[in-house]
């Protein structure tokens, strides 16, 4: 454990990304693998789920320390973080004596908690403590509560142990996608300089796009570009092997079950292959919106009735395997002749399809195009420059997404939450509201990013000296501060009392030059993105004019 | 206040805390007659007044603070003069060199106001006296359980292995820390044998009125326009931290010394590699201690978010509540 604590003390201090890489290199290389696994396992983006609950560790610690539950509550608000919390309030009793390792500790103290009785969980959480050293607070309570990510992103712990093993990073990338545990695999497994014969259904790390952010024309010649449509769906690959099909999402879930019949169909594909494309609501007029595609998202086994009305088609635009053989490093203009053989003569109704290619002469006459986007349901262009390889993760100069710009509209702040991580004891999640049609502010979004760190606390201030009321960890704020936000479009929803929600909203400035008076009106928010005024009210939040809930 | 017998003794003014029997303000806002100081930090000793009263040892640095022209008288700790109809005396209150609580003693009943004040041992100032009265005008900067300090020698050991760690990867240091106070304390902790100890310019001025009053502190460089500090160790105020003056200091590891680093999230917003948990005022085992210790009847909070803790002597049966809303501010200097 001492050398996992040190990793995250390390992890925790180091403000550089090189840093962060060098001392989790410096660990890997180390530490035991049996501990090591379960590093690069939580590293991944997993967590020990059911081990506690929150508020039975709130009132262990609060017994423990001696101190009353709200004043443990006043504590978390001022740190932001539950585990932090606990780890200052609970003075460490034990030196960390146990010469235990990470794995030996989940054994004994994490793993055994899931399915106990909450007085084993307590008698559990006090011999923890006991045997814990002041420096093993911290971790343990992230682990417990499942919050270890520790700036280290999931490429860059690819990186690490790509230098340890002196494996590719995009071979480590595939080891890691997809469901396995420490149980399922070892280091060896993931550091094996090796073929993997057995990981062939697992997808490959996604090629991610950056926005476009210069002249299109800087690109160079439009001659070296393959265009295509930017779809409005889920990103996923459609892997078959031997009659074996499944689907998974950017966030390496297998999604298959909810979409049966691309399942069925994907077995018709030639064997061994492995497409990157598009999940979108498809019916007999085409493409359908991002809302109805949400009536098939989580929903396992959906019914006839569903599949029939919200019927689904995977949008084919890569092929990264084809007969087994790994197609990545060639260039996409070959991987596209490839993908369109491959998805040549398939049926019209058939629920996989090839996503066309835009053609233009010039970037003048696409840019003409581009304008169409909002009309057909796009979200902009797709530029993958014709020579590039299919990459892990997000690229710079090769793959660009041309979006059409956003909507903007002024909102009204009326409740703030404390952010996480680097914001963790700042308010900086915040609700905004525009007039409805008899003069009252109606939540419509609730924007994370798009503050200076000098605003943030800046605003943090302002939500402190005008709290008006506390709902969990909501706190409503006296109505004042305009934000200008960006979004991408409107949908109906049951979680705002304006019965819309808007999709990525994020701010765009604040603007201390307007009044809540001049913030936008919901009929103006339903008028440009093409929304009726008819949609279904619902039981989200209202606020009114003094800034209170409307909670009844 | 509160209690009836004690409703003349200290009113909060606009200014500040007033005394009617005595007609005189502690740490006044504005122009007032006559102020009586508990120390030198800008947020408590503002220049203006006509008539200052300080402790002996802060005397020096109120005179650096509001100037030359202000008339300053002191007295030394712990002897009573009378003002009027209040006697006043001034005691150790362990936050700087010279930092005192002022005790107001009217027709038999006493006040104390605390200014800000540590009961932790702290070698650059007197230690605390813990003096007992019926009223505590107590500072409650960190007034939550989450604030424990570890004992300064601890800090003092950590400073000191960065700095040589810094050195040992051929890189200086840099500490920020409040030029009157912190960065005092945090040199004498330094271990000189590491390497050289540079300060800026607005350090400069109270060293040598620590050396007068007996504090030993190493050799301190000024820094000058071809100084080149190399694995040396430099201590600046936190306020020059954007300013053109660190372009001198690309590629030297900071860190900043506060209590406010004993959590994640401020830490990790200041652009620094290293935080210190080393702080001028009470942690709150402190507060607590001081606070019963005192054997106040009633207690009055200011400075920080005293709330929390109001409420959490009112469970214990102790009569408190928060001095003066307005006052509130999110982040004490410390």
């Amino acid at each position: 454990m001492k050398e996992f604590s040190q990793l995250f003390h390390d992890l925790d201090e180091a403000t550089k990304t090189n840093d962060r890489l060098d001392h989790l290199v410096q660990y890997l290389t180390d530490a035991d693998p049996k501990d090591s696994i379960w590093v690069c396992w939580f590293l991944a983006g997993n967590r020990i789920k059911g081990a506690i609950k929150t508020s039975e560790l709130r009132t262990f610690a609060s017994e423990r320390s001696g101190l009353p539950q709200w004043l443990l509550e006043e504590c978390h608000d001022r740190v932001g973080d539950l585990a932090e919390t606990i780890s200052l309030l609970i003075a460490s009793q034990g030196e960390g004596r146990g010469k235990v390792g990470l794995a030996e500790l989940i054994g004994k103290f994490i793993e055994p908690m899931v399915g106990m009785e909450m007085e084993q969980r307590r008698e559990n959480i006090f011999a923890a403590w006991d045997f814990l050293g002041e420096k093993d607070f911290l971790p343990f309570h992230k682990l417990l509560t499942g919050g270890f990510r520790m700036g280290v992103s999931k490429g860059n712990l690819c990186k690490a142990l790509a230098r340890v093993g002196g494996v590719q990073p995009a071979i480590i990338a595939q080891r890691l996608a997809g469901n396995w545990s420490p149980k399922t695999l070892r280091m060896e497994g993931i550091l094996n300089p090796g073929v993997d014969e057995d990981r062939v259904c697992q997808p490959f790390p996604f090629c991610l796009a950056n926005p476009l952010q210069e002249e299109v024309e800087n690109l160079g010649s439009v001659k070296d570009w393959q265009m295509e449509w930017k779809w409005d769906g889920i990103r996923a690959q459609l892997i078959n092997r031997g009659g074996t099909c499944m689907i998974w999402s950017r966030g390496d879930e297998s999604v298959g079950h909810s979409f049966p019949e691309v399942m069925d169909a994907g077995k018709w594909l030639p064997g061994d292959l492995c497409l990157d494309g598009e999940i979108l609501a498809w019916g007999q007029e085409g493409m359908r919106s991002f809302s109805r595609l949400q009536t098939r998202l989580g929903r396992k086994d959906p019914g006839p009735t569903i599949l029939r009305r919200e019927p689904v088609r995977f949008q084919a635009y890569d092929i990264l395997r084809m007969e087994g053989s790994d197609l990545r490093s060639l260039p996409m203009e070959e991987r596209r002749k490839k993908l369109e053989i491959t998805l040549s003569s398939l049926p019209a109704d058939f629920p996989i399809g090839l996503s066309p290619l835009v053609e233009g002469e010039s970037w003048t006459n696409l840019a003409k195009l581009r304008q169409e986007s909002r009309a057909r349901g796009v979200e902009g262009f797709m530029l993958k420059k014709k020579n590039s390889s299919y990459e892990s993760g997000r690229v710079k100069g090769s793959w660009y997404k041309w979006k059409i710009d956003p909507y903007l509209a002024d909102m009204v702040v009326v409740s703030a939450q404390l952010g996480h991580g680097k914001r963790s004891n700042l308010y900086s999640d915040y609700s905004l509201a525009v007039w409805n049609e008899q003069g009252e502010l109606v939540t419509v979004a609730k924007a994370y990013s798009g503050l200076s760190d000098s605003e943030i606390e800046k605003v943090d201030r302002f939500v402190r000296k005008n709290i008006t009321g506390k709902f969990g960890p909501v706190r409503s704020v006296k109505p004042s501060m305009v934000f200008e936000i960006a979004f991408e479009g409107a949908r109906s929803s049951g979680r705002h009392k304006s019965g819309v929600a808007l999709r990525f909203p994020r701010i765009k400035r604040w603007r201390t030059d307007k009044k809540m008076e001049e913030a936008d009106t919901l009929e103006t928010i339903r008028g440009f993105t093409g929304m009726t005024g008819e949609t279904k009210l619902a039981d989200g939040t209202k606020v009114d004019r003094e800034g209170n809930l409307l909670l009844f | 206040m509160s209690n009836s017998r004690d409703n003349q003794i200290l009113i909060l003014k606009k200014e500040g805390l007033y005394c009617p029997a005595g007609d005189f303000y502690v740490d006044p806002r504005g122009q007032v007659k006559r102020a009586l100081i508990t120390h030198a930090h800008s947020d408590h000793a503002r220049s203006g007044h006509e008539n200052y009263l300080c402790s002996d040892s802060c005397r020096p640095l109120l005179q650096i603070r509001v100037g030359q022209k202000n008339k300053i008288e002191s007295i030394p700790f712990g002897k009573k003069q009378t003002i009027q109809d209040a006697i006043v005396s001034f005691h150790p209150a362990g936050h700087i060199l010279g930092s005192s609580q002022i005790r107001i003693e009217v027709r038999g009943r006493v006040w104390v106001v605390s200014g800000d004040y540590k009961p932790q041992a702290d070698r650059t100032c007197e230690p605390f006296e813990l003096v007992s009265c019926h009223g505590f005008i107590s500072e409650c900067t960190f007034g939550l359980p989450v604030y424990r300090w570890q004992p300064e020698e601890e800090i003092y050991d950590q400073i000191n292995r960065w700095w040589k760690h810094n050195k040992d990867s051929g890189q200086g240091s840099l500490v920020f820390a409040y030029s009157l106070g912190k960065a005092q304390r945090i040199v004498a902790g330094l271990d000189p044998s590491i390497g050289l100890i540079y300060a800026h310019s607005a350090v400069h001025p109270f060293l040598e009125h620590y050396q007068n009053a007996g504090i030993s502190l190493p050799e301190i460089k000024k820094i000058e326009k071809d100084t080149v500090i190399a694995n040396g160790m430099v201590i600046a105020p936190p306020a020059v931290e954007d300013s053109s003056w660190m372009k001198k200091f690309r590629g030297v590891k900071r860190g900043f010394a506060s209590g406010w680093m004993a959590i994640r999230g401020p830490r990790r917003r200041k652009n620094i590699d290293r935080g210190f948990v080393l702080s001028d005022h009470a942690d709150w085992p402190g507060l607590i201690d001081v606070i019963t210790g005192t054997g106040a009847e009633v207690v009055k909070l200011t400075h920080g978010n005293g709330d929390a803790l109001s409420r959490f002597l009112g469970e214990k049966g102790i009569n408190a509540s928060v001095l003066n809303e307005s006052s509130f501010r999110e982040e004490e200097l410390d």
